[in-house]
């Protein structure tokens, strides 16, 4: 017998038909109801329209989304044999308007997912706080807006650089707000300071703490969640920023990694209509995402895990808590070192001069997000996205199972359900 | 995690096709804990709510405010419902219903999803054709794409206070849509005297005479409450979309549209003939303080 669930509170809703075994799931297949055709609405637009269009793909992250298409048409330049100068100021702070939106993100799905669906499989005392995540995203908000002027859905990256152009009072501002958030952090969720947790080798050092994250920590212990939710243990991340290392992994071995060799599949779903389609690389599924990034990054805390619980619920969880924890870090460095002397942005030849392809990649929240442009004399002839949930959340056959579907084959449904959320599914970009 | 329940404003938070950007947008709100403290939320797309989708669906509950994001499509459903019956049931019993964002107010960036058929609640672009037409007093607009957060902390809390919010006739509330987004922006001496940002990237110019902005046309109070409690499109140099107008979106978002280097729309409620001559005049002057950088980190050193 196939049973449906609605899963809802997600970005957007999906639905997942279980064959169960007894009480644990054979089989899975997972289905996205919704489509709004965005890359239909943006054939034959101005290509610089899309940096107006592609953020309205996702209202959590149309960061990701933007910095993809500006990279996309940067590299149609490129690809044109123009040259496209990024001052490392514009680098800067595009890199760090992009890790506040993951911030903002992660926040948000500790206190308004993980914790109100941790609280449907056991007791949690002293945990009902979703506020706390909308107001530690409201500031990561404020320091990002400092730059790109609003969020959600800011257009302030153009091709050779971004439109602010800010004083040191800005980059004043926008520091107080991260050490606000940063205190926050170390106060609300991990009972310690930051620079501490950060040094810490395992999972032994947060279990000795008293907050959100010991007790979150706990819970995926006593849940079994770190013998359970298991996918292929082989990671992807492509896109190219400081604080990630473009590469594929199985298990601990490190692969250098080509946009050529990823493809699309349509997605399996007998049972209901789906808008989905599956992400591959070399017609493998990965998972991508935080999990991804701290093992391709050689994170110790996360490695550690990983030696011992392999890619299970656990290790994805903990490995999204503690990105939190680098990308703060990191945004207080790009702070510190932004040199606001030099050019925001140097113009190039105009649009429609451009007749070329190109493709953008970045980390999203969620994983590996990719945009692939092809113009003819500005104007947009064809244009693909590609989202980091399309790579989690797939759905396909028995015999070629997707990460989620992997994950949650042999547990209970319950137990199931929850693994489904620890890869932070986002349903509006996977059906944009 | 169900929230208290007792006599507070019951709030039902439905989605037809959207980006959830009018929800994310809606957390940023500096007083959220307040108006939530307030309300029974009998659904939210992320927040914690006393009901799920589920059992929204079955239509048998009903709310005192109905919030609406995104565009409405006739033919979609929210859990095998059609959305069209979900709105018409909790429209009917509902003491106010508000429009979060453009698509839910006009049609909107997914109207382009299946523009035979798309619309807002009550309107399609500018005409009447929404599927709540017949409940259209009740209806507030809060067009933007996002909706700033506090639009629609204002609208929930003038409800609470059983204050009456005056709308303009595209059912906008006045106070928030009688100003421009041109109104409070940085740039304003340039626009003055017609100083044109020569490129993107600057503090210096007005973003109006090349560059796409809309602000001079455009209502919405942006630039007077600010984003995000700091800046704004124009303040970080981006062009205004116009994204609360029932015309969002547009085309070639960052060019104006000129005739014989004039800007072809002029500022709201100025005629063209006005502001060619105010224009013309200003344009004789070459004020050098305009012309140069405001601050020239180069020459500081």
């Amino acid at each position: 017998m196939i049973t449906k669930q609605l899963i809802e509170q997600i970005e957007g809703e999906a639905t997942v038909h279980f064959t169960m075994n007894g009480n644990t799931v054979d089989f899975a297949t997972v289905a996205f109801p919704h489509f709004r055709g965005m890359e239909r609405i943006l054939q034959g637009k101005n290509a610089l329209d899309a940096l107006v269009i592609t953020p309205r793909v996702c209202g959590i992250c149309g960061h990701a989304h933007l910095m993809a298409s500006v990279r996309a048409l940067e590299s149609a330049y490129v690809h044109m044999s123009q040259d496209i100068q990024l001052s490392t100021k514009a680098q800067m702070i595009r890199e760090f308007t992009l890790l506040m939106e993951i911030v903002q993100n992660h926040y948000k799905w500790i206190y308004l997912t993980l914790i109100p669906e941790l609280g449907k499989l056991m007791p949690l005392s002293n945990m009902s706080t979703p506020l706390k995540g909308a107001f530690a995203a409201s500031l990561a908000s404020k320091a990002l807006a400092s730059f790109s002027g609003q969020w959600p859905h800011s257009s302030y990256m153009l091709p050779g650089g971004v439109t602010c152009d800010p004083t040191h009072m800005e980059r004043i501002k926008a520091q107080s707000y991260l050490r606000e958030l940063i205190a926050f952090f170390e106060n609300e969720t991990l009972g310690i300071d930051l620079e501490t947790f950060l040094s810490f080798e395992s999972c032994k050092e947060i279990r000795s703490l008293s907050s959100d994250i010991s007790r979150i920590e706990q819970s995926l212990l006593s849940l079994g969640m770190h013998e359970k939710g298991f996918a292929y243990d082989r990671f992807v991340v492509f896109g190219n920023h400081g604080f990630s290392v473009p590469s594929k992994m199985k298990q601990t071995r490190s692969y250098s990694v080509k946009s050529k060799y990823v493809s699309i599949k349509d997605s399996y779903s007998p049972q209901e209509k789906t808008f989905a389609k599956n992400a591959l690389y070399k017609n493998d599924y990965y998972e991508t995402g935080p999990l991804a990034r701290a093992m391709t990054n050689s994170v110790p805390i996360i490695r550690n895990i990983h030696r011992r619980f392999k890619d299970s619920a656990y290790s994805r969880v903990v490995a999204r808590i503690f990105e939190i924890a680098s990308l703060l870090q990191h945004a207080l460095e790009l702070l510190k070192l932004m040199e606001l002397s030099e050019t925001s942005l140097t113009m190039p030849e105009p649009i429609h001069t451009l007749t070329a392809e190109g493709i953008g990649i970045v980390e999203a929240p969620r994983g590996v997000l990719i945009h692939k442009v092809s113009i003819e004399e500005g104007l947009i002839r064809n244009y693909e996205i590609i989202t980091p949930t399309q790579w989690n959340i797939g759905s396909d056959t028995k015999e070629s199972l997707t990460p989620v579907q992997l994950a949650m084959q042999g547990v209970t449904q319950e137990e199931a359900l929850f693994i489904f959320r620890t890869f932070d599914v986002c349903s509006v970009c996977t059906t944009h | 995690m169900p929230l208290k329940s007792d006599k507070k404003l019951t709030l039902l938070w439905l989605q037809g096709l959207t980006c959830n950007g009018n929800s994310h947008s809606f957390l940023n709100l500096s007083y959220l804990a307040d108006v939530l403290l307030a309300c029974d939320i009998l659904y939210h797309p992320s927040l914690p709510s006393l009901q799920t989708l589920e059992t929204i669906s079955t239509c048998k509950l009903e709310c005192d405010v109905l919030i609406f994001e995104g565009t409405f499509d006739p033919l979609m459903q929210r859990n095998n419902v059609m959305v069209g019956k979900l709105l018409r049931h909790y429209a009917q019993k509902a003491r106010h219903i508000i429009a979060v964002g453009s698509c839910a107010s006009f049609g909107g960036m997914f109207k382009a999803s299946a523009p035979q058929r798309n619309s807002g609640l009550v309107f399609n672009e500018t005409a009447h054709e929404g599927p709540l037409l017949q409940y259209q007093e009740k209806v507030i607009n809060l067009s933007g794409c996002p909706i700033h957060p506090e639009w629609l902390g204002y609208t929930l809390s003038m409800i609470l206070q059983e204050k009456k919010i005056l709308v303009d006739s595209l059912h906008r509330p006045i106070e928030l849509y009688s100003y421009l987004a041109h109104h409070g922006c940085t740039r304003n001496e340039y626009f003055e005297w017609k100083v044109d940002s020569k490129k993107f990237g600057e503090k210096e110019g007005c973003l109006y005479y090349e560059q796409g902005c809309r602000a001079p046309m455009t209502h919405a109070s942006c630039n007077k409450i600010l984003w995000n409690d700091v800046s704004s499109k124009t303040r970080s140099g981006t062009p205004c979309f116009g994204c609360t107008e029932p015309d969002f979106p547009r085309a070639n978002f960052f060019r104006t549209k000129t005739n014989m280097s004039i800007p072809d729309e002029v500022p709201v409620g100025i005629s063209k003939r006005s502001y060619l001559t105010v224009a013309g005049i200003a344009k004789t002057f070459h004020i050098k303080r305009l012309e140069e950088k405001l601050i020239d980190y180069k020459t500081a050193d």
